[in-house]
């Protein structure tokens, strides 16, 4: 049904972006602790809100209300509670799809967002062992879906919706992070912004093994976008999508499958037969919304022609 | 504020220097702490202490005791009240162990090629050729760099008016740096926003200057040589922070068995054939790295390294042989270095001590035992001394005994009282001993002391010895940004 491999779409996008935030906010919140210089929270709020910049401005150095505004504050569209909140009620409207477990553990996730201790914790005590509960929840999440979930057709919408919210994730990050850097030179070289960069998506020990030479822009864009082996690149999350997309493949949706999959098959290509040095040529800026933009219109067909039963 | 201060009572002990407190005021650095400290509930503070245990246990960063036989993981005592030094001690500490450091190299250059010091008689040649760490295959060996201590651990303690003194150089294998970032890990964990409200220098940077050192000293000039952290393995006690180490700076953990050598290079076995290995950051001492030319029953080496070694195939960090500028005996003569390769007045001062091996001072120790420590030159972890005003007549007979048998094993100091800092014990804040272990990175750029240290307490009451071996614990070490 389509309203069903909606709503698992959406389950779980949310979910993956709930997780996204959690960890940026863990690493930058460590990093704020550290007292490196002129540690702000701008890019990660242009990243995952939409306060304008006036607001921004105002908040930017107080972590508190930062970490309030995007965990537990409700006219946040983006908060981890809304977000969590949404998944769950996505999922509800589906419970015969899902395993009761998974279900569940949806359930008290939503539970603890909203507990009202966590939220004093929050804003009295150690921010990072509340935000380690939130994580673990989620991870909680992606190990009973992986364990008890049936590998039908529900189980792709869900992988699909995952990976396409993180390479979405990914291009943000990019854009923010390097457009914040064009004005500022002398960030590109101050290796603690790399490296609490790399930590926020888990990708610090991988770029120390593989990268030895120290942290340059050229090596992240590498790993963030190209790598293959990392699991928040982009390209990454494009393969992953496109092999649970290509196990929908069936006669009856013939046209749909096939208009889909020649843009995502378009956008793997596109990432596969790049390069940094190519993308640094054609400008950086560009490469990264052009990858956005394809992203957005696989989301759209996928409501099109999948998810549209009106 | 609270009716009763926690702070209540705090004994400083008279001809002591306390961190926090001068003539029953606050020091002003700590005044932030402090009155944090107060304005904080009990139980808050006891929340606090759990917490901190349990990260440590959580992340598994432990040490293994040996004893009957049997390994048991133990937490290194943690105390939650960070020692505090400020910039202007920082800038003395940081001038004064550069320069240490400076002549130490020089020295073990001059002492492995031309001898320069010992035939100027600035230093007997029989206190080197006597020294158990003094490694005859080193003669003639060019380093990379001509750096021999690549890291060092000096140790540093305070005496009554709050000088700061050179206790020992430790420039073979120290250890205790994970700590020095773990602590402040858990500190911030602890301690929300204290640490940039008090303005305190971070130590993240370690690995990575650490490991930027490493890599240039590849005698291969390629770009991405294979750096290595050799461990003597996960029963060694501090096996935690040899993998920590290795994985802040994405480098192979290895054992000896990992390695082999062919031809005068040294090779790492993977799933994919050999791969020659470029920088060895070892963590195993001298006498077991190579059974072919040291300890021949060593299973923690590798057979033929020292070969690879001084063919200049591969870059072993810290050199070997390093032993003896760290000598207890030799500690004596660091001041003439200073002032023999420098030119220069020693920065910071040397505890005065007594050579056994002298007739004069052995007499003038052994009359006054009472008010001495008596240490064994090569000795370390604080096994083996004696402390002469804490020891029964009986334990100071049988160690006069030792003493007699061979005197050069020998030096003593007098008592330093260590200055004290307040640490939470017990529901309450008392007074115990410390030092402090910056730790120096020696690299072709020059050398870099990371602004912390670990610091380490004597936690039980009285006692002078920070040594964990010795119920000794450690407290995060904050360095204030001027």
């Amino acid at each position: 049904m389509s309203r069903v491999a909606d709503s698992l779409f959406w389950m779980s996008r949310y979910i993956e972006r709930t997780d996204g935030i959690l960890r940026m906010l863990k690493i930058n919140y460590a990093s704020s602790q550290d007292n490196t210089s002129e540690f702000g929270w701008k890019p990660v709020l242009n990243t995952f809100s939409f306060l304008d910049q006036p607001t921004v401005a105002q908040i930017e150095m107080d972590s508190r209300s930062v970490l309030q505004f995007m965990v537990i504050d409700k006219d946040n569209p983006n908060s981890v509670v809304n977000m969590v909140t949404r998944s769950r009620e996505n999922a509800r409207s589906v419970q015969d799809h899902i395993t009761k477990e998974v279900w569940q553990c949806l359930n008290e996730f939503y539970h603890l967002v909203r507990d009202e201790k966590l939220s004093w914790s929050l804003k009295n005590e150690d921010p990072i062992t509340v935000l380690d509960a939130l994580i673990r929840q989620a991870m909680l999440y992606y190990g009973t879906t992986e364990v008890t979930m049936s590998r039908g057709e529900g189980m792709c919408f869900m992988s699909i919706g995952r990976y396409l919210e993180r390479a979405i994730q990914a291009t943000d990050i990019l854009k923010v992070k390097f457009k914040d850097l064009s004005a500022d030179a002398e960030k590109m070289a101050d290796p603690s912004y790399w490296k609490y960069f790399l930590m926020s998506i888990s990708g610090y020990e991988l770029y120390l093994k593989n990268y030895r030479s120290g942290f340059e822009a050229k090596n992240i864009l590498d790993q963030v976008i190209f790598n293959i082996s990392f699991p928040r690149s982009v390209h990454y999350s494009v393969y992953q999508a496109q092999r649970y997309f290509d196990r929908l493949k069936s006669e009856r949706n013939r046209d749909s499958f096939d208009k889909v999959n020649f843009m995502i098959g378009k956008l793997r290509s596109n990432i596969k037969f790049s390069n940094v040095d190519s993308i640094i040529q054609d400008g950086l800026p560009n490469y990264l919304d052009k990858i956005s933009l394809e992203l957005f219109s696989v989301g759209s067909a996928l409501n099109q022609h999948y998810f549209a039963y009106s | 504020m609270n009716s009763f201060s926690i702070f209540e009572g705090y004994p400083v002990s008279p001809g002591t220097w306390d961190e926090m407190y001068a003539a029953g005021k606050v020091r002003s650095p700590y005044q932030g702490i402090y009155e944090f400290l107060q304005s904080i509930p009990l139980e808050e503070l006891n929340r606090k202490e759990e917490l901190a245990k349990r990260l440590f246990m959580s992340q598994g960063i432990t040490f293994t005791v040996y004893s009957s036989g049997e390994g048991i993981e133990k937490i290194f005592p943690f105390d939650i009240i960070p020692r505090i030094v400020t910039a202007a001690e920082w800038d003395s500490i940081e001038k004064g162990i550069t320069q240490r450091l400076k002549a130490l190299n020089l020295f073990l250059k001059d002492i492995y090629h031309d001898q320069f010091i010992i035939k100027d008689g600035v230093v007997p040649a029989d206190l080197i050729y006597s020294c158990p760490h003094y490694i005859r295959e080193m003669q003639g060996v060019n380093v990379p760099h001509d750096i021999y201590v690549h890291i060092a651990g000096i140790d540093l303690i305070r005496d009554h008016d709050g000088t700061f003194y050179i206790l020992e150089d430790n420039l073979r294998t120290p250890s205790g740096v994970s700590y020095m970032i773990e602590n402040r890990e858990i500190t911030k964990r602890i301690f929300p926003d204290l640490i940039p409200q008090n303005n305190v220098r971070p130590v993240t940077q370690y690995p990575n200057i650490l490991h930027k050192n490493l890599v240039s000293l590849s005698p291969r000039k390629i770009s991405n040589p294979t750096v290595v952290v050799l461990t003597p393995g996960m029963y060694n006690s501090a096996y935690f922070e040899h993998s920590t180490l290795a994985r802040l700076m994405g480098v192979e953990l290895v054992e000896g068995r990992d390695l082999l050598v062919d031809n005068h290079c040294v090779f790492m076995k993977t799933t994919n054939g050999l791969q020659q290995v470029d920088v060895i950051y070892r963590r195993v001492d001298d006498d077991y790295l190579d059974p072919l030319v040291f300890n021949p029953a060593s299973e923690l080496g590798v057979s033929g390294i020292l070969s690879a070694y001084r063919k200049g195939n591969v870059a072993i960090v810290n050199a070997i042989g390093n032993g003896v500028a760290d000598d207890k005996a030799i500690y004596v003569y660091v001041p003439e270095m200073i002032r023999y390769y420098l030119n220069e007045e020693p920065l910071l001062k040397n505890v005065p001590t007594f050579q056994l091996k002298n007739k004069d001072e052995s007499k003038h120790v052994l009359d006054n035992i009472q008010k001495m420590v008596v240490k064994k030159t090569n000795g370390s972890g604080g096994y083996g001394m004696l402390m002469g005003h804490a020891a029964t007549d009986e334990e100071i007979f049988d160690y006069k005994k030792e003493i007699l048998k061979d005197p050069r094993q020998f030096i003593a100091q007098p008592v330093i009282s260590l200055s004290s800092a307040p640490c939470y014990i017990n529901g309450k804040m008392q007074p115990r001993r410390l030092d402090l272990r910056p730790f120096a990175l020696c690299g072709p750029s020059g050398i870099e002391i990371v602004p912390g240290g670990l610091t380490r307490v004597a936690l039980k009451e009285g006692s002078l010895v920070v040594n964990s071996s010795q119920g000794g614990g450690s407290k995060d070490t904050w360095v204030l940004s001027a």
